[in-house]
């Protein structure tokens, strides 16, 4: 097995008494989906904010393509290619599609002190964003104004911003929320080949998801790891079923 | 289709300032011509805060301080000029000048050096503390200035010539005109260049979404900083040629009043709109200039107003006539 | 002794923010609404004291309408204009409520003028105590710093006694919840809004009292409520009285302490206008400090 993109060690977060993240390790290999499930509360979204860089740990250590990633903040490993998406899809919304994604290619640059050049006529802005924007879907919704987006639309359009970043990895937080069962499967689709631009880290609640595009699933209780495997270990897995699966199956 | 139409408006609100001026100009008054000099002044006050306050976001209620700087410098270098004396011997003796070539650069500077400190440490707060702290430091200066007698203290410092500026007599009010809306043009531009650069689009970005920006590389604060520098550099500009309008300055001119008065150029005509502060300010002019000599009390009405346009009416003036000009599309 | 003095001058002073910024940082944690007219309730104070004093010759009257005025005028004002606001950016509330101070300010104006009034305390409250040490110290400035640790007292019991409080605590920590729990929104914010201007009314009736009652006396004192909050942290009246008398003490004590040392280095004359003008930014590099150390005050929330 080659060596891991992303890997966090002893992970832990405590707000007051309230154990948030409890000793988490996990790796995340090239070429993989790797799914973060668990139910509501088990301190999902605290753990993705400590590997983007929102809220710093209390202990553990974070390693980005064999670099430890501590003590940057979230803009510097956005840059480094750790690229994410939002539970509620964080966009411009004044901006349209188009600028959306030019954002995200100067930012991925690293060069936004520029202060002459308008940017909608600046070729290293406008052309890898349109090439970000039809890959990930939108072609011919360029100059749309991400308001008025539809709900897959602006998911879509998260990629799209994902895919400009130049992304190793992907840290993607519950990309199904809200989609129907169409956007759902266009969604997945994506997903899949998404893959083979940079592994993902997948936290999902949507479990058919999980189970078509999982190359393996963590299982997060009470701010711990209870279990790591295949599809088909994790569901064979009687802890998992008790404290988890068990609920649903 | 609406963006060639903002720039129509931005450009006719321009031109009409100029028409007014050249307009009294060709019929004799003078004053009006005062007036609309005023206008092209205060506008460029507010063009500078809009850069800070309607792009980037950041309601700075502190920016008569930059604009009192400014006005201090131009009043200290052409007072230091009129008597000779230098400003300071140390660390190297500075002389006084009464070029206004040489004071602008100056006065930008002074500003950028107090938009850089303040800014600094009032970006590390945001929302209602970052509206605060502005205020604060404002005053802190304010109140500096009135305790400090060598410039006039709370009375002031008068400096009987207008600043020089080449090929022109600065005293005659038209061309005075001409040197402010110049000035004026020129910071429209470099609003226009600067809001559609690559900065620009980090900067607005930062404004609507924050997190975002975050996510995609864009670290927020230095984005901001640096707009909050190059804001206070166009409104101290402005301040320079009010203290050169008036031939005079005051610890007012970095009062909560004038800081207030800023921000409400900036609103009448619509935040984040180019050419909103010079409508707005034009407005303001006018309504002073017509409801001053009804009534002392008259500012009770432009809060009237004020509060009117807040509530009812958020895009401004300007706001008001792109929506008058979209229903006239429909009819 | 000069010292004691100053010290109590500026326990004096840091009492009287300590009711500006209560009422500011009150309406700020419980509606999320910044108010720049706060000013001008504590001005409306100050001039209901002042005339009724003046029509009825009673100080004690005055003292009671400055209450009724500034929390009658606290709660129209609600009512017309700020609850309008609490959905609105900080942007509009501020442009919003600097528009109610030119209109205030006018209004007041036009009513009393521009010139100052003053108002002569009762007998029962003027003159000065002998303290232990043999200073002489007026007693109405004692009354002061009473009043204002009863004030942190009163609002200490009514927040964590009352019913009243509790929903202003359970309002700072989360609006729509206590909507869905059936409160009165609308009233509740009407009576913290009129609590918080009855006590800027009261600042500004016992202040006008030593000092004078005339229009724009509110926004210098707004400004240093703001630095308190800074300082203290928004949304914490621990914040606001601790903050209070930091400020209080270190702009009195500046300020009777910095031109004499400074005389020990430089010629009177200059000593005094130099030293008086470092000393008027002491409480500003005072907040520049924190700003630096903790941005979200010594009793803010973090983050």
């Amino acid at each position: 097995m080659s060596d891991p993109i992303l890997s966090i060690r002893g992970l832990k977060k405590s707000f007051g008494a309230l154990t948030a993240t409890d000793d988490v390790s996990l790796d995340l290999f090239p070429g993989e989906i790797h799914a973060l499930i668990g139910p509501n509360g088990a301190g999902k979204s605290t753990l993705i904010k400590q590997i983007v860089g929102e809220i710093r740990p209390n202990a553990g250590t974070i390693s980005f393509e064999g670099q430890v990633i501590d003590r940057l903040d979230a803009a510097a490993r956005a840059r480094l290619g750790l690229a994410r998406s939002f539970q509620v899809s964080s966009v411009i919304p004044d901006f349209t599609v188009l600028q959306n994604v030019m954002l995200a290619v100067a930012g991925a640059d690293g060069h936004v002190f520029r202060f002459h050049l308008p940017a909608l006529m600046d070729k290293t802005l406008t052309e890898p964003a349109l090439f970000h924007i039809s890959h990930a879907g939108l072609a011919g919704r360029e100059g749309t104004p991400a308001s008025v987006l539809s709900h897959g639309e602006r998911r879509k359009l998260e990629i799209a911003m994902a895919l400009a970043l130049r992304p190793r990895a992907f840290l993607l937080d519950e990309p199904m929320a809200g989609m129907g069962l169409e956007g759902a499967k266009q969604l997945t689709t994506i997903l899949s080949d998404l893959r083979a631009e940079a592994p993902i880290l997948l936290v999902e609640h949507d479990m058919d998801a999980v189970f078509a595009l999982a190359d393996r699933i963590s299982v997060l209780v009470y701010g711990r790891i209870i279990a790591t495997g295949t599809v088909a270990e994790i569901r064979a897995n009687p802890q998992v079923r008790q404290s988890y699966l068990g609920e649903e199956a | 289709m609406t963006m060639s139409r903002d720039l129509i408006v931005n450009l006719v609100i321009f031109a009409l300032l100029v028409a007014v001026a050249v307009g009294a100009e060709i019929a004799g008054q003078g004053f009006t011509v005062t007036l609309a000099t005023k206008a092209a002044i205060l506008g460029l006050a507010g063009v500078g805060l809009n850069l800070a306050l309607g792009y980037g976001g950041l309601v700075s209620f502190g920016h008569a301080a930059f604009f009192g700087i400014g006005g201090y410098v131009t009043g200290i270098f052409a007072s230091h000029a009129a008597n000779g004396d230098p400003i300071t011997t140390l660390p190297f003796t500075l002389m006084g000048s009464n070029e206004m070539l040489g004071i602008w650069p100056m006065a930008m500077l002074a500003a950028a050096v107090a938009a850089l400190l303040i800014g600094a440490l009032s970006l590390r707060t945001t929302g209602v503390y970052f509206i605060m702290v502005t205020l604060a430091f404002a005053q802190m200066i304010y109140y500096f200035a009135i305790s400090w007698p060598r410039y006039g203290g709370e009375d002031g410092l008068s400096f009987y010539v207008r600043n020089k500026f080449p090929g022109l007599n600065t005293l005659v009010p038209i061309q005075y005109f001409a040197i402010c809306a110049g000035l004026l043009g020129l910071a429209l531009l470099f609003t226009a260049v600067v809001t559609q650069s690559r900065f620009g689009l980090a900067l607005q970005a930062t404004r609507q979404n924050e997190q975002r920006s975050t996510a995609v590389g864009i670290r927020a604060t230095p984005v901001r900083l640096t707009a909050f520098v190059l804001s206070a550099m166009i409104t101290a500009l402005a301040g320079a040629l009010y203290a050169d309008l008036n031939r005079f300055v005051s610890p007012s001119m970095f009062s909560w009043h004038m800081s207030g008065e800023i921000m409400v150029f900036v609103i009448l005509g619509g935040v984040g709109r180019l050419c909103g502060p010079v409508a707005g300010a034009a407005v303001f002019i006018l309504l002073e200039h017509l409801l001053g000599p009804v009534s002392d009390h008259w500012q009770a009405l432009l809060g009237l107003m004020l509060l009117a346009i807040v509530l009812f009416a958020p895009g401004g003036l300007i706001g008001l006539v792109l929506k008058a000009l979209r229903r006239a599309d429909h009819v | 002794m000069l010292l004691a003095e100053q010290v109590l001058n500026g326990l004096q002073y840091g009492m009287m923010l300590f009711l500006m910024a209560a009422g500011l940082t009150l309406v700020f944690g419980v509606m999320g609404l910044i108010n720049l007219a706060h000013g001008s309730l504590y001005m409306v104070g100050a001039f209901a004291c002042a005339a009724v004093a003046a029509w009825t010759g009673s100080f004690w009257l005055g003292l009671a309408a400055s209450l009724a005025a500034a929390a009658g005028a606290g709660a129209l004002v609600e009512m017309l204009v700020i609850r309008r606001l609490y959905p609105r950016d900080h942007l509009d509330q501020v442009l919003a409520t600097f528009a109610l101070i030119l209109v205030f300010s006018e209004g007041t104006r036009w009513l009393f003028g521009s010139f100052p009034m003053y108002l002569t305390l009762p007998p029962a409250l003027s003159g000065a105590v002998t303290l232990p040490g043999g200073l002489q110290y007026p007693f109405f400035r004692l009354v002061i710093i009473a009043v204002g640790a009863a004030v942190a007292l009163g609002l200490w019991v009514l927040i964590t006694r009352t019913r009243l409080g509790i929903r202003i605590r359970a309002g700072e920590a989360d609006r729509e919840m206590i909507g869905a729990l059936g409160v009165d929104i609308a009233r509740l914010y009407t009576i913290v809004f009129a609590l918080g201007a009855a006590l800027a009314g009261l600042a500004g009736a016992l202040v006008g009292s030593i000092q004078s009652v005339q229009v724009g006396m509110g926004e210098p004192v707004l400004i240093l409520a703001f630095v308190v909050i800074v300082i203290g942290g928004i949304g914490s009246i621990k914040g606001a009285l601790i903050g209070a008398l930091l400020v209080g003490m270190t702009d009195t004590l500046g300020k009777a302490v910095i031109p004499p040392i400074f005389a020990r280095f430089m010629e009177v004359s200059a000593a005094n206008t130099t030293g008086s003008a470092v000393a008027s930014m002491l409480i500003y590099i005072l907040m520049a400090v924190v700003l630096l150390v903790r941005p979200q005050g010594l009793f803010g929330a973090r983050g």
